[in-house]
């Protein structure tokens, strides 16, 4: 076993380290360390402080990618191990998100989505511009436990009132609960349509967690 | 009419228009829909709304040719028609009387790595040609708008530049408020961003869009201490709620010319205006508090 110092590896995410992340986390398996605690205790302390970094003006758009990018990396590498242990990693759910019909925004959308997969949810980004029926279809399609979706605009963000419609009315396979987000919505919006409210990538992963607890 | 550069730098600070897309929107632009194709399409439409900024006491107009550059066209299936755009978005803005008119060049819709997946050249090849389509076209100005990465800032400036060298070239930024001051979503800072965009040759730098008019002043105050740059300030109309239906921001116009109107006498500031949200009656609530240019003493 190799001693317990899993500091390097949140480094590793806190600097936004691609290969180093993904170096730590194969050299953890071959020295015979636990894959699940590496990413528990390791990885995803690193990705915790990225993300408080970020709320606290630390940190900006690029540094957060390159954290979560850095996580991923970890993640992929210790696929094969978390697997074969347990599901954890990518046992949290699966997230179906995009940002609604008429809306070309996407750094908001994709950001969430980024720091989803980096937290081990299983997440289809389907993109800008997505029609509610390719939303429905996607979320059966992938037995979705989240339908996610982004408005920029005060003009787009009624669509995700008929989204919510639309998935409650779908009968799908695991019953998706609807998280929504954007600059124009709000928490009372969200009530109103029977959604969930994320203000921010961060948030958006506790709500995720939350909903699925 | 004076030369642009010497009125943005003896004064009166000059007045420009406000927010264009809403403008558009609220005459029946739909959600997702380009405005560049209505300057094809609804020419009528998008002249209405350069003459009622001049009616209301806009000096400095920009045409519609925010989103007007390759890589935004290309995803509305309008690429092959980026100079006929250009030119009549121009011509527009002409029509409606303004003293002075801009080409508002806004992001090429693509940031680099990690973010995105845009390179130096693609930015410089889209801002480049956007600026030879526009060189002949009589625009006093360009002006670079809601670059929210110094980098696209400094690219669409010195592309323009090569493009057009005797066009001035306007650069705002986006700023967001965090705890330690105002940055642009990718992390650059106020004070350093104006002065790299002066020093690369900004006949004037400045920020646009996201802050309302309160936090626009509070920036305005910082950039005015830190660089001598002419400067020039768009704010929002505050935050866009949706009630009942409807489209509203949280701004009166009242409020929105209180906030700004001491700039306006503040000298190095160049140029007011408004971003999302604001209308003509922003503008003329501005102009009304604004002293006019035949008010000055001599």
């Amino acid at each position: 076993m190799p001693p317990l110092d899993y500091a390097p590896l949140s480094k590793a995410v806190i600097d936004g380290d691609v290969e180093e992340s993904a170096r730590l986390a194969r050299a953890w398996v071959a020295a015979g360390g636990d894959p699940l605690q590496a990413v528990e205790q390791g990885f995803s302390e690193g990705i915790r402080r990225v993300g408080e970094l970020w709320e606290e003006g630390e940190y900006f758009l690029p540094e957060l990618v390159q954290g979560a990018d850095a996580m991923k990396a970890a993640l992929e590498a210790l696929r094969p191990w978390l697997g074969a242990r347990s599901n954890a990693g990518h046992g949290r759910g699966c997230v179906v998100i995009g940002t609604v019909e008429g809306d070309l925004h996407d750094i908001g959308k994709s950001l969430v989505a980024t720091m989803l997969s980096a937290y081990g949810f299983e997440v289809h980004d389907l993109g800008s511009d997505v029609s509610v029926a390719r939303f429905v279809e996607e979320a059966r399609r992938h037995a979705a436990d989240i339908v996610a979706a982004s408005a920029l605009l005060t003009t787009t963000m009624v669509i995700q009132r008929e989204l919510a419609a639309a998935i409650q009315a779908a009968g799908l396979p695991r019953s998706p609960r609807i998280l929504i987000g954007g600059a124009p919505t709000t928490v009372a919006w969200a009530e109103e349509i029977g959604a969930l409210h994320a203000e921010n990538a961060m948030r958006a992963v506790a709500v995720a967690e939350g909903a699925l607890r | 009419m004076t030369d642009l550069l010497e009125r943005l730098r003896r004064g009166p600070c000059l007045l420009l228009d406000g927010g264009f897309g809403s403008e558009l929107i609220a005459r029946g632009l739909e959600a997702g829909a380009s405005p560049d194709r209505w300057t094809l399409e609804r020419p009528a439409d998008v002249l209405g709304v350069h003459r009622a900024y001049v009616e209301a006491g806009s000096e400095a107009i920009h045409a519609n040719t925010f989103g007007a550059n390759r890589a935004r066209l290309e995803r509305h299936g309008l690429a092959g028609r980026i100079e006929e755009i250009n030119h009549a978005a121009v011509r527009l803005a002409r029509e409606a009387g303004a003293p002075y008119v801009f080409a508002d060049i806004g992001p090429s819709g693509e940031h680099l790595p990690p973010v995105g997946r845009a390179n130096l050249d693609e930015w410089r090849g889209a801002f480049e040609e956007q600026g030879r389509i526009l060189a002949d076209t009589g625009v006093d100005a360009f002006h670079v708008e809601t670059m929210t990465d110094l980098r696209e800032g400094l690219t669409a400036l010195e592309s323009l530049r090569r493009a057009a060298p005797k066009i001035p070239v306007l650069v705002s930024l986006t700023f967001e408020r965090k705890k330690r001051g105002f940055f642009t979503l990718m992390g650059d800072p106020l004070l350093g961003s104006l002065t790299r965009l002066r020093d690369a040759g900004a006949a004037a730098v400045g920020a646009n869009c996201t802050l309302a008019s309160g936090d626009m002043r509070d920036l305005a105050r910082e950039a005015l201490a830190s660089t001598d740059a002419l400067l020039a300030f768009q704010p929002n109309a505050g935050t866009p709620v949706l009630a009942g239906g409807r489209t509203t921001y949280a701004q009166s116009p009242g409020e929105f010319a209180e906030d700004l109107a001491p700039l306006a006498i503040t000298p190095r500031v160049a140029a007011l205006g408004g971003c999302c949200g604001t209308d003509p009656r922003f503008i003329r609530a501005l102009r009304a508090r604004m002293s006019r240019p035949a008010a000055v003493p001599a």
